[in-house]
């Protein structure tokens, strides 16, 4: 059967609808035209553990609230490293070097939140009970949320100090056990947060005492608002903010764990900066104009460790021919894609105790061979090389540097083997000493040099397990005790040069290089500075 | 001069080449035929094919665009993916397990399903009613979104996807065969049988299922192209294929992490899934087709 | 029709029953303590214990505890999330109203597109224009969908940035929860600049929809077009046009009516298909629907949400298909089923 012909024309209601729709379907609206509501959203790379970063180490849970939230006694200067006033307003210290008079900044105001309504600006009581809190193992709010505060602990600040008095209301007298100049630097990094013992009293009558982590409050920019779990983490600003601010409404962090989602929605504005991009997503970025990479070194530094207490490794003529052997500019590219800089010494530029013209061992295979032959090395001799399994920003292949170190090595006659275990297997076998050599490497937790001379190379490390190089000398170790008995930063700063001459001269490790720290975030942004101190600081950014 | 016939016979076309002889004038549904054909080949055949183990990672080589890219290499002709390792041969294997598998699941459902619908449909009575309707009931629900459920049960992985899905998919075997099988005991040549005193059994082998094979092969076709979304969507939501197993939708999962630097791996293998749902639905609808029109020409 | 009304209820009633049954079964199939997987509290104190032990009647029979179980689900105690600690029966309930929004729109949207074009299709049968638009469609339902949302974000999200990609408002937009459905708590919220606010969700909603309605739209333009050659094809047509109508009139008159009312029911049922799409797009699209939450909690062995989503999320497909079943039922006697299976 056959139907007749129909005629649908143009006007008929069944196509004016679909072009209707279809001509709807073409609109595509401008995003500049939706005036949205003023804020920064930053793309995050996971939950944060807890509110209070004393409570973690992980770098998640202090970028979402050490500088958001809370403020310091005293700060780093982002481009100096040197500490700066914070909520402290000066401080002095005694002859002896034990005890440390601070002066606190008048009409720093709280925050004030649906939760909390504060009666009183800060002063000396809020210091006071923050250090208690770790300190006294008796504190009422020392156990809250678990007792445990992993970095306080790890630089043994609760032994340090003997005890913190208040002066008056606006003085506090902190006291030390024995002189140590890296605390005041340990005073400025992101764990040591002044809390208010106003909330805390006002949450302890409540019974609700653990509230403080994740209900907190603090002298910050941002004042929390609302963390839904893997989603989003929400602040306001704090209108009150001591210091001045630029003019961001509300700060929001994404949460979203997948970096190339973060990449996307960093390319489509709906996040204006984004945590960690990997290396394979650099050059993306920086060839979209509307986006933009800094690259500042960090404060880390990736190496080959000999394994001093084993021979022939334990001749510093060995060590250093071997370290002659390599050549570390082919190993900036092949491993690092041009996102480091070769190590002259451990301590990275960005530190003040970098000397600008020490240096390393400089590549000369020729030489390396002839030196290995003086000290009994013949051809055919061959040692381990452990390389790391997993990826770390100041090394991000060590198995492929390894395999490269080991066409360097043939070249000079060595046989180099590589060895690797499952990452757990891997540190308890290095702590037992069974290598010849290893590729890994260190971060620093806070600007002070001595967080990196001391864990790296001291005798006393090599128990704690950080001196992978077994490594130990009187006459280091006194150089680095002593520099901390200077406060004067030039003091000190000599004793680390004659350190580094040490190392150099010695070569317990060679030192490969320092890695970039990034920050991406779109071109309208800005005051986004990357913080090799610690975490992020979202104080001053702004968006057109 | 019309041709010599010497033999007195007329020839009669079998349904079959009735069937086929209608098949063949869809040219859309003689391509994806030979497609599908193509896809069984790689299936069989695949591990000959493929140019490099599909799990071995080439360092050297990480996100390498396609041959026809500029920076393509021919070695690797679908270029590489994050860790180096070949797509083209993953792809092969991808194909190789998700058609495979499905075409595994549905053949476990169609057996299944044609036995108990069977059953179902030569017994009568009260309590058949209450069980067809909960079987309606379930056939309204999505397979994947049932598969879905059993997965969220009985934990994530391969084996456990295939499991779900082929549950999934038996009541619409069920459900075709028992109607089918209904319909078919009212005629008059299974009366006859009966009369003659043929059991139950053999009727069904007999009688029966010759006249529903047809109806059959389109089901299968059917059930085929959703067993390959869910198997696929199902490796894409990591509930089903892990990584770094080649399954189309594992890979397609694993391609969003470099997605915006290596595109190709995103669209390799969905457009691998798409040819083959794309070939399968257009043989389904061919056959379809034919076999609704081969008498009427 | 009271009969058909009850049939269906009683109906209705038996599935959801089972599938409690089921879901308070699983707290024992799953690994683990099952009155912790029942409740979600882990690390409870001996007398929290034992309190809800009490509660959930964990030393009577089986039946009594399921019959605990019932109560605590009406009253709405759905039990805590092992990975969030909230309860369970409030994020359910916002992650199933986002899935069903995103569903609801690309119900609409494919109707719209789809019924009018399958309308085309059958009134130009073997056509060119038929020919094209069923070609078209067999590529639309053959797409996988994930696939789809893929491309699609690549092109239009990334490539064009016409939309964007992720989450159903913009996060700069803090819109209090009130029914779940973000169009209408925005117009129902006091929040500043409710239009821009509108607009961002609606520019949210674009991507998601169109791309589960893409496959959706093919499948009602080919039922469409199938029931209007059949349509067109009967003989009360004909009688028509040898009455002398005019085409137009034919159609709109007769043909309409008759080829949809048939179809409804099929096409509505796409709903169910529409929020399985849904589920799987949400992860790619970051939509806090069902889909999402279910596979989280899968991922994250999250055994009361795992139990609580699957009860959700089966308890509304299938209200819905039986409702809509009894609905037809009622409406159209010609497609009133069998009670008994007869011969």
């Amino acid at each position: 059967m056959n139907v007749r012909r129909l005629h649908i024309s143009i006007s008929s209601p069944v196509c004016m609808v679909l072009v209707c729709i279809l001509s709807l379907m073409g609109c595509s609206p401008e995003k500049n035209e939706y005036k949205h509501p003023k804020g920064i959203i930053y793309c995050s790379e996971g939950n944060p553990a807890s509110f209070n970063p004393q409570l973690d180490t992980s770098g998640t849970t202090v970028d979402v609230s050490s500088h958001q939230i809370y403020d310091r006694l005293l700060d780093f200067d982002l481009v100096t490293g040197e500490t700066v006033s914070g909520l402290a307003s000066s401080w002095t210290t005694s002859e002896d070097g034990l005890i440390y008079t601070f002066q606190l900044r008048k009409n720093v105001e709280f925050q004030n939140t649906s939760y909390f309504t504060p009666t009183r600006s800060f002063d000396a009581d809020d210091v006071v009970f923050s250090f208690n809190r770790w300190r006294d193992k008796n504190h009422p709010y020392h156990d809250v949320s678990g007792g445990r505060y992993p970095y306080i602990n790890s630089v043994g600040l609760a032994d340090l100090i003997s005890h913190v008095k208040r002066i008056n209301r606006y003085r506090v007298e902190i006291t030390l056990v024995r002189a140590e100049s890296s605390f005041l630097s340990n005073l400025a990094t992101d764990f040591s947060i002044i809390l208010s013992a106003e909330y805390a009293d006002q949450l302890q009558a409540a019974g609700t005492p653990e509230l403080i982590d994740t209900q907190p409050i603090g002298t910050g920019p941002f004042k929390f608002k609302s963390f839904r779990q893997d989603r989003y983490v929400r602040f306001d600003a704090h209108p009150q903010y001591w210091r001045e601010r630029s003019s961001t409404g509300q700060l929001i962090f994404d949460i979203s764990p997948s970096s190339s989602l973060r990449l996307a929605k960093l390319m489509t504005g709906e996040c204006d900066s984004m945590a960690f991009p990997t290396h394979s997503q650099l050059d993306i970025i920086r060839k979209r104009k509307e986006l933009i990479l800094d690259e500042k070194p960090g404060l880390n530094v990736g190496f080959w460790a000999f394994n001093t207490t084993k021979p022939p490794f334990d001749n510093p003529e060995v060590r250093k021919a071997l370290a002659m052997a390599i050549d570390k500019n082919a190993l900036m590219e092949a491993i690092y894609f041009g996102s480091a800089i070769p190590a002259a010494s451990i301590i990275p530029p960005s530190s003040w105790a970098f000397q600008p013209d020490s240096k390393s061992s400089i590549y000369n295979p020729l030489g390396a061979a002839k030196l290995l032959r003086e000290n009994g090395i013949e051809e055919g001799f061959s040692m381990t090389i452990w390389a790391m399994p997993v990826e770390r920003a100041y090394n991000p292949n060590a198995m492929k540097m390894a395999e490269l170190m080991q066409r360097y090595l043939r070249d000079v006659g060595i046989q180099a083997n590589i060895v690797s275990y499952e990452w757990s297997t891997f540190r308890a076998r290095l702590n037992q000493g069974l290598h010849d050599s290893v590729l890994i490497g260190w971060s620093a937790d806070n600007g002070d040099p001595d967080n990196f001379f001391r864990p790296l190379l001291t005798c006393s490390a090599i128990e704690s397990g950080t001196n992978r190089a077994r490594w130990c000398s009187k006459e280091y170790d006194t150089l680095i005790d002593k520099a901390l008995t200077y406060t004067n930063q030039e003091d000190r700063a000599y004793f680390y040069s004659k350190a580094i001459e040490l190392i150099n001269e010695k070569m317990p490790l060679m030192p490969i290089a320092h890695a970039f720290r990034y920050q991406a975030y779109r071109d309208n942004v800005t005051g986004i500075e990357i913080n090799p101190y610690g975490g992020i600081q979202f104080r001053n950014v702004s968006k057109q | 001069m019309p041709r010599l016939n010497l033999y007195q016979e007329e020839f009669y076309p079998s349904p079959i080449q009735n069937t086929w002889k209608e098949f063949k004038e869809n040219h859309a549904a003689l391509m994806s035929l030979y497609c599908v054909i193509f896809f069984i080949f790689v299936m069989i055949f695949g591990p000959l094919l493929a140019p490099f183990d599909p799990l071995q990672q080439h360092i050297d080589f990480l996100l390498v665009p396609p041959a026809w890219d500029n920076n393509g290499d021919i070695s690797h002709l679908f270029g590489t993916d994050g860790l180096g390792r070949d797509m083209l041969s993953r792809i092969i294997y991808g194909c190789r397990m998700t058609f495979g598998i499905s075409l595994v699941l549905v053949i476990i459902s169609m057996l299944i399903g044609v036995s108990l619908g069977a059953m179902a449909g030569m017994s009568k009575g009260l309590r058949s009613s209450v069980v067809n309707h909960l079987l309606d009931s379930i056939m309204a629900i999505p397979t994947l979104l049932i598969a879905i459920i059993i997965i969220a049960i009985v934990g994530t992985g391969l084996v456990n996807s295939m499991w779900a899905i082929s549950l999934a998919l038996i009541p619409q075997f069920i459900h075709q065969t028992r109607d089918i099988v209904r319909q078919k005991m009212k005629k008059e040549y299974v009366l006859a049988a009966q009369l003659d005193g043929a059991g139950k059994v053999h009727i069904f082998f007999n009688s029966i299922l010759p006249n529903m094979a047809e109806m059959l092969v389109v089901q299968v076709t059917l059930a085929l192209s959703v067993a390959i979304l869910d198997i696929s969507a199902l490796g894409f939501l990591n509930l089903g294929a892990q990584a770094p197993s080649p399954e189309l939708g594992a890979l397609l999962s694993e391609g969003l992490a470099s997605a915006y630097v290596a595109p190709w791996n995103i669209a390799m293998p969905g457009a691998a899934i798409f040819l083959m749902m794309m070939s399968i639905n257009l043989v389904g609808d061919g056959l379809r087709s034919a076999l609704r029109y081969r008498l009427l020409r | 029709m009271l009969k058909i009304m009850l049939r269906h209820i009683s109906l209705l009633t038996l599935t959801l029953l089972i599938l409690s049954f089921f879901s308070f079964s699983l707290a024992y199939l799953f690994p683990g303590d099952p009155l912790v997987n029942l409740t979600g509290i882990r690390n409870s104190s001996e007398q929290g214990y034992a309190l809800l032990a009490q509660q959930y009647a964990m030393q009577d029979s089986f039946i009594s505890q399921y019959w605990q179980y019932v109560n605590h689900l009406f009253a709405g105690n759905w039990g805590l999330s092992f990975s969030s600690g909230l309860p369970l029966a409030e994020e359910i309930s916002r992650s199933l109203a986002a899935s069903v929004e995103l569903s609801a729109y690309a119900l609409i949207f494919s109707f719209v597109i789809g019924l009018p074009l399958g309308f085309l299709a059958g009134l130009r049968h073997h056509k060119f224009i038929d020919f094209s638009l069923l070609s078209a469609s067999v590529i639309g339902y053959s797409i996988p969908v994930f696939w789809l949302a893929l491309i699609a974000i690549l092109i239009f999200s990334i490539q064009l940035g016409w939309f964007p990609l992720s989450g159903r408002i913009s996060l700069l937009y803090d819109i209090p929860y009130q029914t779940g459905f973000i169009l209408v708590d925005i117009l129902l919220s006091d929040v500043p600049d409710k239009e821009f606010a509108f607009q961002d969700a609606l520019q949210h909603l674009v991507l998601p929809s169109v791309s589960i309605a893409i496959v959706t739209c093919t499948i009602i333009l080919r039922i469409t077009r199938r029931s209007v050659i059949e349509v067109m094809n009967s003989e009360y047509i004909q009688a028509a046009y040898a009455r002398g109508l005019s085409p137009r009139q034919v159609v709109l008159r007769h043909g309409v009516k008759n080829a949809l009312i048939p179809i409804l029911p099929l096409l509505v049922m796409q709903f169910t298909t529409l929020l399985t799409n849904a589920m799987i797009v949400e992860t790619i699209f970051s939509w806090p629907g069902i889909g999402n939450g279910l596979i989280q909690a899968i991922y994250q062995r999250d055994f009361p949400a795992i139990r609580a989503g699957m009860l959700a999320v089966s308890a509304l497909v299938l209200t819905f298909t039986i409702t809509i079943d009894m609905v037809i039922q009622i409406f159209d006697p010609a497609r009133r089923r069998p009670e008994h299976a007869t011969s």
